[in-house]
């Protein structure tokens, strides 16, 4: 379970190679000493420190009273263990502050770069840093475009025309090209008729005209009648060829975009190689500066194990059971701890004693300064 | 020194006919100035015509009126009829004039035309519905009665019908002088529908218009004569389908009743007389000759002064064509048994006759209308009265015509003349006073062994001849020598005159 306290310390590092997340809480708490932590986070130095002052006042006390260099021992063992313990804290976030530098540089590193593709036809096809695209084809292309999309919407369009006016139309066409030769027939029959003195013929038995008539007449009507089932053809022809040619037109008037993307892979597969390149490159270097890191960790992980186990060393050697001279010597102790001799005599509290003697204060010269990173 | 008398013989005179279009000096003697009453007969002699007999006794529904038409009716089972018009009335009978007009129709005009088409008789005129009659029905009905009538409207109310083809044809309309409507086939009262139908030939008149007078089918032609011109159609048996195969200009026909067939010509009055086809195969041509070429001028004249109907009739058992002007009361008769050196057919000329209709029958027989009912061409007599008989010659020259000539006698060979008497006359130098003397000839009855020998006549020969030598007076450079007799029963033919005259001094 995630210490919650660590957790806010801690944050959310990006996640990069070398020491995990998991990895560095684990190690923080298998550094922690037993006891109960105080709660809230933003204080916990302090907080700490004022236990640790507390014990070690405890400590001092019982120094003073009972044997000073055992509570020495002690408060030293104590103190190195606490600052192991910060220490690794410590390391920690200098961890997740180096690894999220390195991710920043990462994503800088592989930040897509926007490109352009220009064509041999003046087409150009740019991609923004967003990866949006933008293709402009040429002038010349673009007029053809919108001849073409422009031509696809009229065919369109006429192939959505009513079918009876285009057959009326194509009919009247037909019928155009038919009448002058039937004019002409016409005309044949009127004087071949006038020649043989019938022109006046009308006989009820060939519809009120003469047998050459009806038959010219029927057989008009019958060239009628296939033109307008031609015409009819024809328009449904026209009407299927329109919307051919509509589809013909639109794909054509795709052709440059086409053209342009078409023209643009190359490009946006040298822009893959480079992008490529440019992802190896920010993974090795991330790759190389976190281990830099965990090497970092690792010797402050190996430095805060040692500060632990001199601290424990401390400890276990001062609370071994050993016999102390002088009565009031816890006393003293204890009295000069807390009522003016100071620790082992030197009249400073124990915070500052530490401070001063063994070097708590990482900006000051004590004695942890010697594992300073 | 007394001269010889020298004779003139004028052989079978006027068998040529009249001639008054050559001047008389110079024409031949066959010829004749006058041939009144006259025929050319078998032998070709100059012979008076026949009379009439009046076969009508109750001419009540005639009334005062003559027949204007008459028509012999027959059908496949041999049923005869005849029908004649007169007095606003069609009439039927010939010795009792029954009127069978039928009731509520009302006749304005005689000029009706008859034609006998598919055991029917109809009769058109122009601005009268037809009328129709068939024997089953025997009754005489409008055509529009009849069951299964269909399409005679007033406008196809046609003075012309022609029955040819296996159709009725009508034309010449009171508004519409160029259309000829033809009925369906057989159907005579079916003029729509089927394959009825009508042609308009304004178009085709060969001189930009003219109007349709007649009609006629010879030859398998449909002859459609106009005033002054005359188209001619063949392949009429499909009239939807016939052609234009000639056109003649300047030639029409005066009246549709001038138009008779005589088998192998077409007759008809035009307004330059009386012309004919003349068929040829070969050719497929239809010159037309003139047969009234002699008596042009007189025929132009009657035309012109011609105020009602012209009626003719083809004889083919008299061997004439006879055209009555029946407005001046006149007829030419055509002898068409030949025709002379210039195309003409031998003519003479019958006045006052009173003829207003003819028909022949099937029998052969020639009726004819007049105002006493219908009668028949037969016997000397017109209605049992006698009619003059006149031949006159043209001036003769003798050959010489600067010199006199003194008639001195007359010798006349008549043929049959029973008890007629007879006028010779002359006249010298175009005079039109004529000298006369007359003789009478003697009983001509024949008398056959057998039969009248020793009772009531003498018996004779076959046809008796009476010449006589006849006294004359007078002189002149030309001389005319004329001929009449009254004809009052007997017929009478002249076969010759010899005439005897001295030739004078030179003048």
């Amino acid at each position: 379970m995630i210490n919650p306290n660590m957790s806010s310390i801690i944050g959310s590092p990006p996640s990069v190679s070398g020491l995990s997340e998991q990895q560095i809480i684990d190690m923080v708490m298998s550094a922690q000493p037993s006891g109960t932590l105080p709660a809230s986070g933003t204080t916990q130095t302090n907080t700490i420190a004022d236990t640790l002052g507390g014990i070690l006042g405890g400590i001092g006390g019982f120094l003073g009273s009972t044997g000073g260099q055992q509570a020495l021992g002690t408060g030293a063992g104590a103190l190195l263990a606490q600052q192991a313990y910060q220490r690794l804290g410590d390391i920690g976030e200098r961890a997740r502050r180096e690894a999220s530098q390195i991710a920043r540089q990462g994503l800088e590193q592989t930040e897509f770069k926007p490109f352009t593709v220009t064509t041999a036809t003046g087409g150009m096809m740019g991609v923004g840093p967003e990866g949006g695209t933008t293709m402009t084809v040429s002038p010349e292309e673009a007029a053809l475009q919108q001849q073409l999309l422009g031509g696809a919407g009229q065919f369109y369009g006429q192939a959505q025309q009513p079918m009876d006016a285009r057959e009326q139309a194509v009919f009247e066409r037909m019928r155009a090209a038919m009448r002058p030769e039937e004019e002409r027939q016409r005309l044949a029959l009127e004087e071949r008729l006038a020649a043989q003195g019938r022109l006046g013929v009308s006989s009820a038995a060939y519809g009120g005209a003469t047998p050459e008539m009806l038959a010219m007449a029927t057989a008009q009507e019958e060239a009628r009648n296939r033109a307008m089932l031609t015409a009819m053809q024809q328009a449904q022809a026209e009407q299927a060829q329109q919307a051919q040619l509509g589809g013909q037109f639109l794909s054509a008037g795709y052709v440059p975009q086409a053209q342009l993307t078409a023209a643009a892979q190359p490009a946006m597969t040298t822009a893959q190689l480079a992008q490529r390149g440019q992802l190896e490159g920010a993974g090795m270097f991330g790759e190389a500066e976190m281990s830099g890191i965990e090497a970092l960790l690792s010797s402050g992980i190996t430095q805060a194990n040692l500060m632990g186990q001199i601290g424990t060393g401390l400890l276990q050697q001062a609370l071994q059971p050993t016999y102390v001279s002088g009565a009031g010597g816890g006393t003293t102790g204890g009295t000069g701890g807390g009522g003016g001799g100071g620790v082992l005599g030197t009249g400073k509290s124990m915070s500052e004693f530490l401070d001063d003697v063994i070097g708590l204060d990482p900006s000051g010269g004590g004695l942890f300064n010697i594992f300073k990173l | 020194m007394a001269q010889q008398l020298q004779s003139i013989n004028l052989v079978a005179p006027a068998f040529k006919g009249v001639n008054t279009e050559d001047s008389p000096l110079a024409q031949d003697p066959s010829f004749a100035e006058i041939a009144d009453n006259a025929v050319i007969d078998k032998r070709g002699r100059i012979a008076a015509r026949k009379g009439h007999t009046v076969l009508t006794t109750n001419k009540t529904q005639l009334g005062t009126g003559s027949i204007r038409s008459i028509k012999e009716f027959r059908d496949d089972s041999g049923n005869t009829k005849i029908f004649s018009v007169g007095n606003n009335k069609i009439l039927s009978g010939t010795t009792t004039l029954a009127n069978e007009t039928p009731g509520s129709y009302t006749i304005t005009a005689d000029n009706w035309k008859m034609v006998t088409f598919n055991e029917k008789l109809y009769f058109f005129q122009r601005g009268l519905e037809p009328l129709v009659y068939d024997n089953a029905s025997n009754a005489v009905a409008t055509l529009s009665s009849v069951s299964g009538a269909n399409g005679m409207t007033s406008a196809k109310y046609g003075n012309e019908v022609l029955a040819a083809f296996g159709r009725l044809w009508t034309a010449d309309f009171s508004t519409d002088k160029s259309t000829i409507y033809w009925s369906d086939l057989l159907q005579g009262h079916v003029w729509t529908g089927g394959s009825s139908g009508n042609i308009d030939i304004s178009t085709v008149w060969p001189d930009g218009y003219d109007e349709i007078v007649a009609l006629a089918a010879h030859n398998d032609k449909l002859i459609i004569f106009g005033k002054h011109s005359i188209v001619v159609y063949t392949g009429a048996t499909s009239p939807a389908s016939m052609t234009l195969e000639d056109t003649i200009s300047g030639v029409g026909c005066v009246d549709r009743d001038t138009v008779q067939y005589t088998g192998t010509d077409v007759l008809f009055l035009s307004h330059t007389g009386l012309k004919s086809f003349g068929r040829t195969i070969q050719e497929k041509s239809m010159p037309i000759s003139s047969l009234s070429g002699n008596i042009t001028k007189d025929i132009i004249a009657a035309l012109q002064n011609e105020t009602e109907f012209f009626r003719s009739v083809y004889s083919p058992e008299e061997g004439f064509y006879l055209l009555t002007f029946t407005g001046q009361n006149v007829t030419y008769c055509f002898d068409v048994r030949g025709t002379l050196e210039n195309g003409s057919y031998r003519t003479t000329r019958w006045p006052s006759t009173g003829f207003t209709a003819y028909t022949r029958l099937e029998n052969g027989d020639l009726q004819i209308g007049t105002t006493n009912g219908i009668s028949k061409y037969e016997g000397f007599k017109d209605n049992n009265l006698g009619y003059r008989f006149r031949y006159y010659s043209p001036s003769l020259t003798f050959g010489d015509s600067s010199r006199i000539k003194i008639l001195k006698k007359l010798k006349p060979t008549l043929v049959g003349a029973n008890n007629a008497t007879v006028f010779m006359k002359w006249a010298y130098d175009f005079d039109t006073t004529y000298a006369t003397t007359e003789f009478t000839v003697g009983n001509q009855i024949t008398g056959f062994y057998g039969e009248s020998e020793y009772t009531t006549v003498e018996f004779t020969g076959g046809q008796l001849t009476n010449q006589r030598s006849l006294n004359t007076t007078g002189y002149g450079t030309s001389v005319q020598v004329g001929l009449e007799s009254e004809i009052d029963g007997s017929p009478l033919s002249l076969q010759e005159i010899n005439v005897m005259a001295l030739i004078g001094k030179l003048l």
